[in-house]
């Protein structure tokens, strides 16, 4: 079974649970062997070109310490042969066309994404 | 029940905060309506949905006390949904994400419903006839 | 040929992606496959006769299958008689139905 995870928000959870909820449950499902492709679309297109680690919070007296590291958990849902794809045509909405996506995502234009549709026996929107 | 088909539903709101809720509790109930066996991986905030620990109370604006308002709990929707499904001879099954209810502190959650992880709702999800995810906003 | 079902709980009155998503349900079903749509919660707004959405409009235009949740309805008391032409009344049994039947089943 073939699974494809539509990511369409970013930032949701990113500070509080130190990662995107979507891209850790994916890379949690892989490691179980889950047959998985990841489809970046709406604001979710940024973790594509994303290249810093996130800000630490800070509140009063607390510090976080361990921000997401959004580059790094993209790069080893790749390295995990989980084929990532963006949205071009949001890239480019939100300004983010001209940037380098992350190293093994690919671009995917928005008439395309039927046909990523097709290639999954079952997808997940998030 | 050997020709049973199952179907995972993976949900991640909490309760009391969306209309999403109402619409994933129908779609549970309409599920064992059709004879399916019913598996649900609550992830996130979903894992507050089966807390042992909800409480009705009244409500002065409406006039009612706590026995009057007879507020829903979700903890009361999932066991009313057991017990639908024990009288119809078919499956039930609820993990929770553990790490999500440890973030939280629900730990204390209605009988019935187990603790998990991803691994187990790509087990759901590969063993049942068919799954549906309903995420957040 | 697939089958899909969309269950739409987004409307294009407050979700600007529902612009995208309604154009991925008609590439869908411009290539064949077998597409309906369930409106749920504010996702039936549009489906009120009157109710300004080409958006949404559009669906209908193509010739997609659209239906609206009753529970939905009622909550917004919405009759029948309300509806665009085109939009039928359903409950959430279509969902579980696409479900067994093997569909894909995406919720937006």
């Amino acid at each position: 079974m073939k699974v494809l995870q539509v990511i369409d928000q970013a930032y949701r959870t990113t500070t509080e649970e130190q990662d995107d909820t979507i891209l850790w449950l994916t890379q949690s499902m892989r490691g179980a062997g889950g047959d998985l492709m990841v489809l970046l679309s709406g604001h979710g297109v940024h973790y594509a070109i994303s290249r810093e680690r996130q800000p630490a919070l800070t509140l009063g007296t607390w510090r976080q310490t361990q921000p997401a590291e959004l580059p790094r958990d993209i790069a080893n849902l790749v390295e995990s042969g989980v084929p990532v794809y963006a949205i071009q045509d949001d890239l480019e909405e939100r300004g983010l066309g001209g940037l380098a996506l992350q190293n093994g995502v690919r671009p995917v234009a928005r008439r395309a994404v039927a046909e990523l549709y097709e290639q999954a026996d079952q997808v997940w929107h998030w | 029940m050997s020709d049973t088909k199952t179907l995972t539903f993976a949900f991640m709101e909490p309760p009391f905060e969306s209309e999403r809720t109402v619409t994933f509790f129908r779609l549970l109930d309409a599920a064992l309506d059709r004879g399916a066996g019913v598996r649900v991986f609550a992830y996130e905030g979903a894992v507050a949905l089966a807390f042992a620990r909800q409480q009705p109370h009244g409500n002065a604006v409406h006039h009612r006390d706590s026995e009057e308002e007879d507020h829903p709990l979700t903890k009361d929707w999932i066991a009313a949904l057991q017990e639908k499904a024990r009288s119809k001879g078919i499956g039930f099954e609820w993990i929770n994400c553990g790490l999500c209810v440890d973030e939280r502190g629900v730990n204390d959650v209605i009988e019935g419903c187990g603790r998990g992880g991803p691994p187990d709702l790509w087990r759901y999800a590969s063993e049942a006839h068919n799954t549906l995810t309903i995420g957040t906003r | 040929m697939s089958h899909y079902l969309f269950i739409q709980s987004q409307d294009p009155f407050t979700e600007t992606r529902t612009h995208h998503q309604f154009d991925l349900i008609g590439q869908l079903h411009d290539a064949g496959h077998k597409v309906a749509v369930l409106l749920v919660q504010n996702g039936v707004t549009p489906a009120r006769r009157g109710a300004k959405s080409d958006l949404f409009d559009d669906l209908l235009r193509w010739g997609v299958t659209v239906r609206a949740d009753q529970f939905a309805l009622a909550q917004r008391e919405i009759d029948h008689a309300d509806l665009k032409d085109q939009v039928g009344v359903a409950d959430m049994d279509l969902v579980i139905d696409a479900m067994l039947a093997g569909h894909k089943v995406i919720w937006h």
